[in-house]
């Protein structure tokens, strides 16, 4: 606890995963407004544009949250983390100073004309001004993704006489494979996000009784396109993730599995306690040479485990690790159920009617933000114990002259300052899901 | 290298840029309070601030991305050693950005009231932290031979060696930044309000335009004091000696917009004043970009701190596209948004 880089990762810790409950909602979100912006052209039927209207406002809640805690995390680099943003400044700025410049620049002017510009643009002018939106908040992830996606696997650089990182090759840092992979794994959870949201208010107006019309809208395209974002999530981007990871991080495989010893046909662990002192798993539950065929390809390859690895390159918080991948992974595939329910239930047309299914529907929204924050704890725990891995090492990235007593008070003004936000998100989004979308076709 | 000087100009310019275009806003919530007597008038001045203040923000982002990639030495540094400063700044910004984001959302007296509050405190309290910055800029830094420093708020009110935020020289600028963007502000407001915010906004922007001229004769004989080399140096460069030049024709301008009530010839003086001065400013420092008060061989410059040449030239190569792809959506929703925010909506 005494330890200098503890509070500042604990710091940026928390405050990345809370701005980042916000944009995965909205990134998700945006694709539901375009398209219904987009049937609402074509068929000219207001129930479209009524949704598209509604879900506007949650959008403008959750982007406004999202750009205020967004911007202190740029200058956490600067002010926590300057030994790192002086050793690999020249590559991760590009795409940091990038995000701001083509992202943000787009979306912040086009999230005006969105929220407030319905009477004054033509409705092709409106849909295209959403689909800026759109196109700015996935640029913005791509960026940042970029940027996390060199420090994952580090592309394009070299290491100068001067001890620094320097700009090799911009095409091979701005599409790394790694980013790739990560984008779409990304994206496609943060549909699932937005997919159960929307789902999950149409379930309740269902249940309650209220905007029958717009509730069949949201059950019907937030369970189509959440059993389709959720097998998206696992196959092929998740499957394609794993292999990056065991191709380039085995160390970081084996964490995650639990796995202590190395061997040919490895088996999947679905449950089990990591007794990391003993190198060990209690009370496994397992399927016999899956990992090597998730891994690999054949149910022969050799997954290698943690004791094949010299210690001072384990991840440093094995248990945590391992906890964070199997809660990302068992709800994707409770997800995958859940929706595939739902949309079965949709084609026999008795999803309405199905009181128990919708109660599931409408209680389960918090699940995938509990998976999106595991799966980016899988990825930034499995990482350590480098910043950039093979390369810099966390414990020499930190800054030094900002002390724990410091780092300590700014994280508490974080969490106070927060916590209002967090009353205030809620005091809002339940004035608006109590006012409900106006029923146009009701 | 002339990729280096390129890449001060830029920041110089996204500095400026941000400071004008947030100053403003800045401006308008610190004199909040004397031009906007009751609700309805504190809601004119919100909507007046326009729906594009995230877009001024972001300049924020892009000074620190730019930072980060041509002189990360320089964020490092700086950035640390202002910690606490820092932080008041960014939690400011949270404040200030919630204020306007949720304050129209109820309608509720109280509810206004207390955001209307948070808008004004939040304000003044940013102005006045970026004045304190331009005035530790200009008086410069304890960064040791370390290369790093770490400062207090405040050691002692003298503003050689170990030096802290505050001193009187830092504290005096910025109070004339909170001067000057209360101004800035108020001039705004005379362009894009009606009714009795809009009379008000002009009789107060003509008190502190006179009160402007004085102050900023203070602070330049201060400066002076504090780091003689920058007055020679505004003197003997000739970026400097045209952008002094310029203010000076904005500050003729702003006479003359309130002689003849032409809001927008005032306002349009108001920039090239206030902007002038800065670029003179920043001409005359360079290359020094983080001046140590313990001896110049610690100074932080453009030559010592700027990133790899490769890196350098690529960055320049996208960063003028985007700035010009940024100010063409700004424009469209000015466009969209344009004319005067009527007194009773």
């Amino acid at each position: 606890m005494s330890d200098p880089a503890f509070w500042h990762r604990i710091q940026f810790a928390f405050t990345v995963i809370y701005h980042y409950l916000f944009p995965q909602l909205t990134m998700g979100l945006i694709g539901f407004i375009v398209f219904w912006k987009y049937k609402a052209l074509r068929s000219g039927n207001p129930r479209y544009a009524t949704a598209a209207r509604f879900w506007t406002k949650i959008f403008g809640l959750n982007f406004a949250i999202g750009v205020v805690t967004g911007i202190p995390m740029e200058f956490q680099f600067g002010s926590n983390w300057a030994a790192f943003t002086r050793y690999s400044g020249e590559i991760i700025g590009q795409t940091l100073a990038m995000e701001g410049m083509f992202a943000f620049f787009l979306e912040s002017a086009m999230i005006i004309a969105l929220v407030f510009g319905e009477k004054r643009l033509s409705p092709k002018n409106h849909f295209l001004v959403s689909l800026g939106v759109a196109i700015g908040s996935w640029a913005s992830a791509y960026f940042i993704l970029t940027t996390n996606a060199f420090m994952q696997h580090p592309t394009g650089y070299a290491v100068g006489t001067d001890g620094l990182l320097h700009l090799q090759s911009f095409g091979q840092f701005l599409f790394n494979p790694w980013a790739t992979v990560e984008f779409f794994h990304n994206q496609a959870a943060s549909l699932v996000t937005g997919a159960f949201v929307v789902t999950s208010l149409g379930a309740f107006y269902m249940l309650g009784i209220r905007h029958h019309d717009q509730a069949r809208l949201y059950l019907k395209y937030g369970a189509a396109v959440g059993l389709l974002a959720s097998v998206l999530v696992a196959f092929p981007t998740g499957d394609r993730q794993a292999k990056m990871v065991a191709r380039y991080q085995e160390v970081s495989l084996a964490a995650m599995e639990g796995r202590f010893q190395s061997g040919p046909e490895a088996e999947l662990v679905l449950i089990g306690q990591p007794d990391v002192q003993n190198r060990k798993l209690d009370n496994p539950i397992i399927i016999p040479e899956a990992l090597s065929f998730l891994a690999y390809g054949t149910f022969h390859g050799n997954v290698r485990g943690l004791g094949a690895f010299p210690q001072n390159v384990w991840p440093g918080n094995i248990e945590l690790l391992y906890y964070s991948f199997h809660i990302m992974a068992g709800l994707g595939t409770v997800f995958i159920i859940v929706m595939g329910l739902a949309v079965l239930y949709l084609l026999l047309g008795r999803l309405e009617s199905s009181r128990f299914l919708l109660w599931v529907l409408m209680l389960a929204f918090p699940f995938p933000y509990i998976a999106n924050t595991a799966g980016w704890m899988t990825t930034e725990l499995g990482r350590q114990p480098w910043l950039i891995y093979g390369l810099f090492r966390t414990e020499q990235g930190y800054s030094h002259a900002a002390t724990p007593g410091s780092t300590i008070f700014t994280l508490i003004g974080f969490c106070g300052l927060y916590l209002v936000l967090g009353f205030l998100f809620f005091y809002l989004i339940e004035r608006e899901i109590e006012e409900g979308p106006e029923d146009a076709g009701d | 290298m002339r990729v280096i000087e390129l890449w001060y100009a830029i920041l110089a310019f996204t500095l400026i840029v941000y400071l004008m275009l947030d100053g403003r806003n800045f401006g308008v919530g610190a004199i909040q309070r004397a031009v906007a007597k009751t609700p309805a008038e504190r809601r004119q001045l919100a909507l007046a601030l326009g729906p594009l203040w995230p877009w001024h923000e972001v300049w924020l982002v892009v000074l620190g991305g730019s930072l980060f990639v041509a002189f990360p030495r320089v964020l490092a540094v700086s950035f640390t050693g202002y910690y606490l400063a820092l932080y008041l700044v960014l939690w400011s910004l949270i404040l200030r950005g919630m204020a306007l984001e949720v304050g129209g959302h109820v309608e509720q007296p109280l509810w206004q009231e207390f955001w209307d509050f948070v808008f004004a405190a939040s304000s003044v309290l940013l102005a006045i932290l970026f004045g304190a910055a331009l005035g530790n800029i200009a008086r410069g830094v304890p960064v040791g031979d370390s290369g790093q420093f770490q400062m207090p708020f405040f050691t002692n009110f003298r503003t050689r060696g170990q030096v802290g935020l505050l001193d009187w020289y830092t504290v005096s600028m910025a109070i004339f930044t909170l001067l000057a963007l209360s101004a800035h502000g108020a001039t705004y407001l005379t362009l894009k309000t009606e009714g009795p915010v809009c009379e008000r906004s002009r009789r107060l922007a003509k008190k502190l335009w006179i009160l402007f001229c004085p102050a900023l004769a203070v602070v330049f004989a201060e400066t002076w004091f504090v780091r003689p080399h920058l007055p020679y140096a505004i003197a003997s460069r000739p970026l400097a000696i045209a952008a002094v030049l310029i203010a000076i024709a904005g500050a003729a301008a702003i006479f003359h917009g309130f002689r003849q009530d032409l809001s927008g010839f005032a306002f349009i003086g108001s920039w090239m004043l206030l902007a002038g001065l800065l670029v003179a400013s920043a001409a005359a420092m360079f290359p020094t970009m983080l001046r140590s008060t313990l001896g110049d061989r610690n100074s932080l410059t453009a030559y010592n701190s700027a990133a790899g040449a490769n890196g350098l030239k690529i960055a320049a190569i996208w960063w003028p596209v985007a700035v010009a792809l940024s100010l063409g959506y700004s424009l469209y929703i000015l466009r969209l948004f344009r004319g005067k925010v009527p007194a009773d909506r």
